[in-house]
């Protein structure tokens, strides 16, 4: 059950499993994503990560780990790293670990543009 | 933030709607202000637009090389289709084409299993096959198996026959299995079969004379209905589909007793054909394996087309005889008279 700063969203076909804690400061994205409707899916998503820089209570862990992503996920995952831009601002360390699937470049290369586009993060680029 | 107001580009959208009423007031130190703010929006766009256009042109080669993979995958496929193509018209012609089809369409049962089932037998053999052989060269007879063979198997296969196998000049079709039309259907077309084959056989031994085949290739003909063990003999390693049974070796002795150029049939088969084919009795009989003496009827030719009955009543109470007296032994002739006699008495005395 997810609350405002908590989620638990399961994967479906056409979305990603996503996990939220304030209480843990544990982000997790994982699976495929090209929703029908990416400002309904992404909104509770988005919304969650902007209350993090006040509701955190540990340093926040983010793990992703996506097989595919459309562009316009990518447009909303930027308002995410927004968000873990600003906790990082509050005072809260912030490390995000992207994982890739060992062949593939393209999920390698985007994981890297996101490195570059927030230099202020501490993002790990892991291939599993 | 509310959950139902999200929009991708929800703070580009509020930036652009302030504009309007600022440039409206016209005050200098807000249209600055304004500008920084909309400048460093657009940059922001300008970035994340290049992250995405980047990412899509990944996306993009991705697909195009799976595009590609699958054209060269598709074309694998089709050689291999085309190759197993190939090899199932070289299979066709060692298999009966309805268990070729049949197995093809994945319908076969390859399992050793068999049934009893009632089938119409037919067995073919060349006279003399081996002395016409030894006044032949090897190629000439070659030639002339061969042809006979494929205008009789063209012949089979039209009439629905399942050819079971060749052996040295005999030739063993049956009807009925695996497909099946009934067995007085099943009969019938194997008779109508027997007489095209003989029919096509004389205008053949016509073609070779001309060609210098002086004593061309007659046959004798043998046909039986009657229960048979059908399916799959052999083993696990090698089966042969193919019928056994006292039956079927009954349809080779009528063969072999039967005329050269002329068809022996069993009663059993000559009951279904009798308005096809007009006949003479040929006797009775007996072999190892069948507890009843056979009766024998040799075909003399077809029955002429639209041969009338040789007597017909018709009354408008709904009644119908019509009774063709060529087909009735003198008994049976005797025995219906006193039949019919006894039933106009009844009538006549008011009954």
């Amino acid at each position: 059950m997810s609350t405002a700063t908590d989620l638990q969203i399961a994967a479906t076909e056409r979305t990603p499993e996503i996990h939220l804690s304030a209480s843990t400061g544990l982000f997790s994205m994982k699976g495929e994503s090209y929703p029908e409707d990416v400002a309904a899916f992404y909104g509770q998503v988005v919304h969650a990560v902007e209350q993090l820089p006040t509701a955190l209570a540990k340093p926040l862990e983010a793990d992703i780990s996506m097989i595919y992503i459309n562009s316009s996920s990518i447009k909303a995952m930027f308002r995410i790293f927004e968000g873990f831009e600003a906790v990082r601002r509050a005072g809260q360390p912030v490390t995000v670990r992207w994982h890739y699937t060992d062949d593939d470049d393209i999920m390698q290369e985007l994981g890297e543009d996101f490195k570059d586009r927030f230099p202020e993060l501490s993002i790990e680029i892991k291939a599993n | 933030m509310d959950d139902s107001l999200f929009d991708l580009y929800d703070r580009e959208k509020l930036l652009l709607a302030e504009g309007p009423a600022i440039l409206e007031r016209g005050i200098e130190s807000e249209i600055r202000a304004f500008a920084e703010r909309l400048f460093e929006r657009f940059a922001r766009v300008v970035r994340e637009n290049e992250d995405l256009t980047r990412h899509s042109d990944r996306q993009e080669q991705r697909l195009v090389k799976l595009n590609q993979n699958l054209k060269t995958q598709t074309h694998e496929l089709d050689i291999r289709k085309t190759e197993l193509e190939n090899l199932s018209k070289q299979l066709a012609k060692y298999l009966p084409p309805q268990i070729h089809e049949a197995l093809f369409a994945g319908n076969h049962d390859t399992r050793i299993a068999t049934r009893r089932k009632k089938l119409t037998v037919f067995f073919s053999d060349i006279k003399g096959f081996t002395q016409t052989s030894e006044n032949l060269q090897p190629e000439a007879l070659t030639e002339y198996l061969n042809e006979y063979f494929s205008e009789m198997t063209q012949i089979a296969l039209a009439h629905g026959a399942t050819i079971d196998k060749y052996m040295g000049d005999a030739m063993m079709v049956f009807f009925g299995d695996p497909e099946t039309r009934g067995v007085r259907e099943d009969a019938r077309a194997c008779v109508e079969m027997a007489l095209s084959m003989l029919e096509r056989l004389a205008e053949l031994q016509q073609r070779w004379r001309n060609d210098g085949f002086e004593n061309p290739f007659e046959i004798r003909i043998g046909i039986n209905t009657g229960y048979c063990n059908v399916g799959n003999f052999g083993s696990d390693q090698r089966l042969s589909y193919t019928i056994i049974g006292g039956e079927v070796n009954l349809a080779q002795r009528l063969e072999s007793n039967a005329d050269v150029g002329g068809i022996l049939m069993s009663y059993e088969t000559w009951v279904h054909v009798q308005d096809l084919v007009d006949v003479e009795p040929r006797g009775a009989i007996s072999m190892k394996g069948i507890a009843r003496n056979v009766m024998t009827y040799g075909v003399t030719g077809r029955k002429k087309p639209h041969q009338q009955p040789s007597y017909a009543l018709r009354h408008p109470a709904g009644i119908s005889i019509e009774l063709d007296t060529a087909v009735l032994d003198a008994d049976t002739k005797v025995k219906l008279a006193d039949q019919l006699s006894e039933l106009a008495d009844r009538l006549r005395a008011g009954h």
